[in-house]
């Protein structure tokens, strides 16, 4: 069941056009990512859904409403916001009740309903200080709180755990992927960190300058990126985007990058491959490896030892490739090793469109962005 | 050892500044206790030799001085809360809202103190007539709030712009209208501001002479300050004892209003419900 759905919504600040075009559906029940550079339109996609800022065009649907004109309150939505915006002058308690407050839910009622979110969240020792008495984490779940206290139909998070340290950021991570899986409700995180989306979300919305660059799984966003700029937004070390050609000779395929000549299965490459077609090749940092017979050879740039791994900087005849390596592999500079390409694991991009073009981009959409 | 005489150094400065402030006031005080007879003794007694209230009798029981006091209560406390719900509803506007002339606005609001307020007695004067104001506390009421306002809206407007939107925002979405989420959350947050604007418009209508020399010329509602000028200041004689105690009286309420609302005024609620 669908229950969010941004149709052709446009938003521009006066001449800045913020969002050009967003068409974006989400199901009933699942945690959305909206993943992003700064600057890409993330807030301003939630808080349109939030009602807080009005679209220049299009339509926006909760359930089966279109909420174009309908005031923030009246959504059926709560929101987390990226500063908390805890209401410095009321305590805790008082904080978490204002929703019930405004409302109308009968007095009687708040005592039960603010304890069942105080022991979900582990707030019942705070409930009478005030915001300014609590640290970053507390302020945080108190803000969690105050929005878990109703029963909405979406959660709106923006960058929730973003002034948390690393360690509570992985704390709470999983609180709110458990969280989630307790309460089956939709929730639309926007989130610029690639780490927290690939974790926590049934699906991500890749946004770039407005744009929405795709919409699916995180594995099939790691695995099949729609374009180079998915392509080299996920994944740390980033994936090596390196120009490289593909030849079609008497019904075999061969990749050509840095002057080598590497072997296809045909089925990877779309039918319709012009007989020598300029590409951007892309390559995962796993998915190129130190061969262990004979093979191209790449001479050692550079060598990061990070403890369990080393990123291995390589250079084949002038394209320079990321490797993922054992942390005490054994390299010198200037080193030639030959080199191995997991074939089946390579990403081919048109040159001028960045679009991917592997034969698995024919298939249909749907198929390509099921919910977990 | 020179932090030491420093800090002695600045405690003799700030108690000196203290003294000549405050010798006035002290003066004023005894003076309004003192019999008429002791008031012109070469050389003057600084306490009085004999302590008498007949002063504040006489003004309370022989004087239109509580009618006056009653005049300058309704002109200063009407003042203060018109001036303070418009500014604190113009601020929020020029805080929140985009329309065209935001900042211009904002500018010329301030541009009216370009004027010396002599200046606009006499239109005001002639303005007032036409309506029919002449004569009234409402006068004076609508003369006030227009040399108060502006300041008003600036300082309510700088309180305002530093209280994060997304605290409004986080209202919106928990349910309440704009009308609530201004009274829920930005009034509380604005409250050291409007505080202070309260203050500052309620001194200023309090002791204000000019305009209600000019405005105002019927013993019906003549405010303290011109009331007690009329009364005891005369072309031949000025009665000393009278006006201390007339001025004394005059200080008690701001004494009051500042005892009670200093807290105020340094407490704010302060920030820290906002992260980042
Ligand atoms: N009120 C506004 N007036 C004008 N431009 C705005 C306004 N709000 C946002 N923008 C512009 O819209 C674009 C998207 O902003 P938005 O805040 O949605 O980015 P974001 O993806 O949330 O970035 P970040 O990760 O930094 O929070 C930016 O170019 C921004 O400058
Ligand atoms: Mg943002």
């Amino acid at each position: 069941m669908v229950n969010v759905i941004f149709n052709k919504v446009q938003k521009a600040f006066g001449s800045v056009v913020a969002i050009p075009d967003l068409n974006l559906e989400i199901g009933s029940g699942e945690f959305v990512s909206l993943l992003g550079p700064s600057g890409c339109g993330k807030t301003t996609t939630l808080r349109m859904l939030a009602g807080l800022e009005q679209p220049t065009g299009g339509e926006i649907r909760i359930g089966e409403r279109a909420v174009n004109n309908v005031a923030p309150g009246e959504r059926d939505i709560a929101m987390v916001f990226q500063s908390y915006a805890l209401y410095p002058h009321m305590t805790v308690g008082q904080n978490i009740a204002y929703p019930l407050k405004k409302r109308g839910v009968p007095k009687s009622e708040h005592p039960a309903r603010i304890k069942a979110v105080a022991d979900l969240l582990q707030l019942g020792p705070l409930l009478e200080r005030r915001p300014k008495q609590l640290s970053g984490g507390q302020q945080q779940r108190v803000a969690l709180g105050r929005a878990l206290v109703r029963d909405p139909k979406v959660f709106l998070l923006d960058e929730p755990l973003s002034n948390l340290d690393a360690k509570l950021r992985a704390h709470m991570r999983t609180e709110l992927i458990e969280l989630h899986r307790r309460l089956g409700k939709t929730m639309v995180y926007v989130t610029h960190d690639q780490l927290e989306a690939m974790t926590m979300s049934t699906r991500i919305a890749v946004m770039h300058q407005g744009h929405l660059q795709q919409f699916a799984t995180p594995s099939e966003i790691y695995n099949r990126p729609a374009n180079t700029f998915v392509a080299s937004f996920i994944g740390t070390p980033s994936m090596t985007l390196v120009e490289a050609e593909i030849e079609m000779a008497e019904g075999a395929a061969f990749l050509l990058v840095g002057g080598q000549r590497f072997p296809l299965p045909p089925s990877l490459v779309m039918a319709d491959s012009r007989h020598r077609r300029p590409i951007t090749l892309g390559v995962r940092p796993e998915d190129i490896s130190i061969a262990s017979g004979e093979a191209a050879r790449a001479s050692v740039k550079l060598v990061e030892p990070t403890g369990h791994e080393s990123i291995v900087t390589l250079d084949l005849g002038g394209a320079h490739f990321v490797m993922r390596a054992a942390g005490d592999v054994a390299l010198r500079l200037g080193e030639a090793v030959p080199i191995a390409l997991r074939i089946d694991r390579l990403h081919f991009f048109d040159r001028e469109s960045g679009q991917r073009i592997n034969t698995d981009a024919e298939r249909p959409a749907e198929f390509r962005s099921i919910a977990r | 050892m020179t932090s030491r005489l420093s800090t002695v150094i600045l405690n003799i400065v700030t108690w000196t500044l203290v003294a000549v402030i405050a010798f006035p006031l002290v003066w004023m005080v005894l003076t309004s206790l003192k019999p008429q007879s002791e008031l012109f003794t070469i050389p003057p007694g600084f306490l009085p030799r004999e302590v008498t209230f007949e002063h504040y009798r006489i003004l309370l029981t022989d004087t239109p001085f509580l009618r006056y006091f009653v005049n300058s209560a309704i002109l200063a406390t009407s003042t203060t809360l018109l001036v303070v719900t418009v500014g604190a509803l113009g601020a929020y506007s020029l805080v929140r809202f985009r329309y065209r002339g935001r900042e211009t606005l904002a500018g010329l609001v301030l541009f009216t103190y370009l004027l010396p307020s002599v200046v606009l007695i006499i239109p005001l004067y002639l303005m007032m007539v036409k309506i029919g104001l002449s004569n009234t506390l409402a006068s004076l009421v609508i003369a006030y709030t227009t040399f108060s306002l502006p300041y008003a809206l600036w300082l309510l407007r700088s309180f305002m712009a530093g209280i994060p939107e997304d605290l409004e925002s986080a209202a919106l979405v928990d349910g309440a209208s704009r009308m609530g989420a201004f009274f829920d959350v930005i009034l509380p947050q604005a409250l050291p501001g409007i505080i202070s604007t309260a203050l500052f418009t309620f001194i200023l209508a309090w002791n204000e002479y000019l305009y209600a020399l000019v405005l105002v010329n019927s013993d019906q509602s003549r405010p303290l300050t011109t009331g007690v000028m009329n009364m005891l200041i005369t072309a031949f004689n000025i009665d000393w004892s009278l006006l201390m105690a007339a001025s004394v009286m005059m200080s008690i309420p701001l004494i009051i209003i500042f005892a009670f609302l200093q807290s105020y005024l340094t407490r704010g609620f302060g920030a820290g419900g906002v992260k980042g």
